[in-house]
């Protein structure tokens, strides 16, 4: 931490700040999934349970929507990263003019709301099914297909910014020099320049992955009458909540920890065998400790970590507990009766000449709809002290006569 | 139609002619059939009457101003206020998300540019993206059982008595605006940090060693830099908020819409989509409009946008 722009502490509590509020709800979200309460809070914490994990996944909308979702997402993959590709090699061969106009109209996409996306879709392919007459079982009102055109326009846009990157670190002289050595333009694409964006193709295709199976604002008009998962969670959260959807961040995010930290030992394990830090350094002397530190050693160790915990949360039973919970519930219940009809009899004996109703009349309305509250003020009316009344007796009788 | 056909002579000798067919059929295909074409059904199909099937192309088939007249004046006499008070709702709620977001994503950006290296530097980038891998949904519901009634904030608050009752931060948009600004921090974080990245730290020190106070380092050397990065951040902050659907449905208040509510409803409640298009015309022009006045306005191009 430097000090020259802002001091260092400054800097760090700040930083720490910033993480609690980026972590803060994801943590308090994955404490409620283990809550036997219905409803998902941390406090009062009830019991520790599993149970929701089985409540998801027996919730069938949800699943069938995940295999929608994944379907949909592998074609937008398909569809998407070429699309991309595209663009960002005819940006890169464009003249200044050309190349500023494509590029507004390419990235307009990213900006224009999902919910313009959806909508404009579903009306362009309404007008050409009128167009030709198709039917409402044509593939045109397929909310998959639907779904797919909507998705690509913008998640192209995506794949796109990132071969732009990729491609703004090409040296163009490799493919000159692979034609000046004989190879047809063809060749020269194939051998040079897309084994250098190799790598972009990779995180491209995981970003739109990731971007068609969480959209929600173009989908939620585009699948029509069916269901991503995305949907179904979100009309799930809007119907009601229950701790099943913390079950399920719970999964999601136990993934992506485990996919970063894969993903980060292999970043680290490629810099020390590019650098050549492997053979230097004195720990990784150890073959031991080599191969605890390949990648797919950590990929194995943390599944099977996850799978423990599966395998420990599926033979948890919280029946007893939970039993145990819903008799002190009926105890506090219970006792909570008790003393109110204590209360009762003992304000019963307090004031027998308040109420001249047979019995005693608890009304916070202070007895004003007694038969008798309406005849003349008696001499012999109740001391206003001995009014059970929240109001304060203002519907006492006497209370609107004109004071002596 | 000359500069075009040089362009493709070009690409067909540099990469092939396969490639260049390639290039051109898919660049012509996303232009037209993804982006250009739809805007422009859904434009006519906001000129025109929402009719039963049968009457498609008859007589009373013709363009009409009336979606657009209904968003202004209602049914009757008068203004639609409530519809144009949402879409100023929604605009200035946007902008003040925006602006929240530069506030909290400023110094972070700042601090992974320039204080912060090694194993520290590659943890704070994991840290960022980790939580936008989870489901929008799911983010959103993080923040109901944050700030609900029986939340934990409600708790924390009660128990440390700062106050009694628990506060209904869902119907007072708390919940609303700390959601939103949470689920674009990324978008934000990595706009300026690509821009402030740039920036030389002899400068800073530079400025550090001509004796100017650090709020003046950063008004006088570091904003300058920044600006291209918040603009594009800025911008895109906002197209998403203004656009939100998730959000306001699942953290919204009861009696709380944002216009892109109201054109869900125009379209799955009430079955009206021509005047669901012509309110979805009205939200991307005002929402573009707004942009590029901001653009203007701070002196920035749209080739700033994505980078």
């Amino acid at each position: 931490m430097n000090r020259t722009a802002g001091g260092g502490l400054f800097s760090l509590g700040y930083a720490l700040l910033f993480f609690a509020f980026l972590f803060g709800p994801l943590i308090i979200m994955v404490i409620t999934a283990f809550n036997s309460s219905s409803f998902p809070r941390v406090v009062p914490w009830e019991c520790f349970t599993t149970e929701w994990f089985g409540v998801l996944i027996a919730n069938q909308r949800l699943m069938w929507g995940l295999w929608t979702s994944l379907w949909i997402g592998i074609a937008v993959v398909a569809l998407s990263v070429p699309l991309g590709l595209a663009g960002a090699l005819a940006l890169a061969d464009l003249g200044p003019s050309w190349r500023a106009g494509l590029y507004a109209v390419l990235i307009t996409p990213i900006l224009i709301p999902g919910v313009v996306i959806g909508i404009s879709t579903i009306v362009l392919w309404g007008a050409i099914a009128r167009v030709f007459g198709a039917g409402y079982d044509s593939v045109i009102f397929n909310g998959i297909f639907l779904t797919l055109l909507g998705q690509v326009s913008f998640i192209a846009s995506y794949t796109m910014l990132i071969f732009i990157s990729r491609l703004q670190r090409f040296d163009s002289t490799l493919t000159e020099a692979a034609l000046d050595l004989g190879a047809t333009p063809g060749q020269a694409f194939r051998k040079v320049l897309l084994p250098f964006l190799k790598p972009a193709i990779g995180s491209a295709a995981f970003i739109a992955f990731l971007a068609s199976f969480e959209n929600y604002n173009t989908t939620v008009f585009t699948i029509l009458s069916g269901n991503t998962f995305t949907t179904a969670l979100a009309s799930k959260v809007r119907l009601g909540t229950d701790p099943s959807l913390s079950a399920l961040a719970v999964i999601i995010i136990a993934l992506t920890l485990i996919g970063a930290m894969v993903k980060e030992a292999d970043t680290r394990r490629r810099e020390r065998l590019r650098t050549g830090r492997m053979a230097r350094a004195g720990v990784y002397a150890s073959p031991l400790v080599r191969l605890v530190a390949h990648p797919a050693a950590v990929f194995i160790l943390l599944g099977a970590l996850a799978g423990l915990a599966i395998w420990q949360g599926g033979r948890h039973d919280a029946s007893a507990c939970r039993a145990e919970i819903l008799r002190e519930k009926q105890e506090t219940q219970q006792r909570l009766l008790r003393e109110q009809q204590e209360r009762m009899r003992q304000f019963q004996q307090q004031s027998p000449a308040v109420a001249p109703a047979p019995g005693n009349n608890p009304s916070p309305f202070g007895g004003a709809f007694n038969p008798n509250s309406l005849a003349p003020p008696a001499p012999a009316a109740p001391p206003a002290g001995a009014n059970p009344s929240p109001f304060g007796g203002a519907f006492a009788p006497k209370s609107l006569a004109p004071k002596p | 139609m000359t500069a075009l056909r040089r362009i493709f002579s070009e690409m067909t000798s540099r990469h092939g002619l396969g490639v260049a067919l390639f290039v051109a059929g898919a660049v012509l295909f996303w232009v037209l059939v993804l982006v250009v074409l739809p805007q422009i059904a859904m434009l006519d199909y906001s000129f025109r009457h929402n009719l039963p099937r049968a009457e498609l192309g008859g007589p009373r088939d013709a363009h009409t101003l009336a979606n657009y007249r209904y968003f202004l004046f209602g049914n009757g006499a008068g203004f639609n206020t409530l519809d144009m008070g949402v879409l100023l709702k929604t605009l200035a709620a946007a902008v003040f998300v925006t602006l929240l977001d530069i506030l909290i994503c400023y110094p972070i950006a700042f601090i992974l540019a320039h204080s912060a290296s090694g194993v520290g530097l590659r943890l704070m980038v994991i840290g960022l993206i980790v939580p936008f891998w989870i489901n929008e949904i799911l983010r959103a519901f993080a923040f109901r059982v944050l700030f609900g009634a029986t939340g934990v904030i409600n708790g924390i608050g009660q128990a440390l008595g700062f106050w009694s009752t628990p506060v209904d931060f869902v119907r007072a948009d708390v919940a609303l605006y700390a959601g939103l600004a949470y689920a674009y921090v990324l978008l934000m974080v990595f706009s300026i940090y690509n821009a402030v990245e740039t920036l030389d730290r002899n400068q800073i020190e530079a400025a550090r060693d001509m004796g100017a106070s650090w709020w003046r380092v950063h008004w006088r050397v570091v904003l300058p830099i920044a600006k291209p990065g918040i603009a594009s951040g800025a911008t895109m902050v906002f197209m998403l908020t203004a656009g939100a659907l998730a959000a306001p449905q699942i953290l919204g208040g009861p009696s709380n819409l944002w216009f892109t509510q109201l054109i869900y409803q125009w379209f799955n409640d009430a079955g009206d989509w021509q005047r669901g298009s012509a309110y979805a015309t009205i939200l991307l022009v005002v929402c573009l409009v707004f942009v590029f006045l901001m653009m203007r306005v701070f002196r920035v191009s749209i080739a700033a946008i994505g980078r």
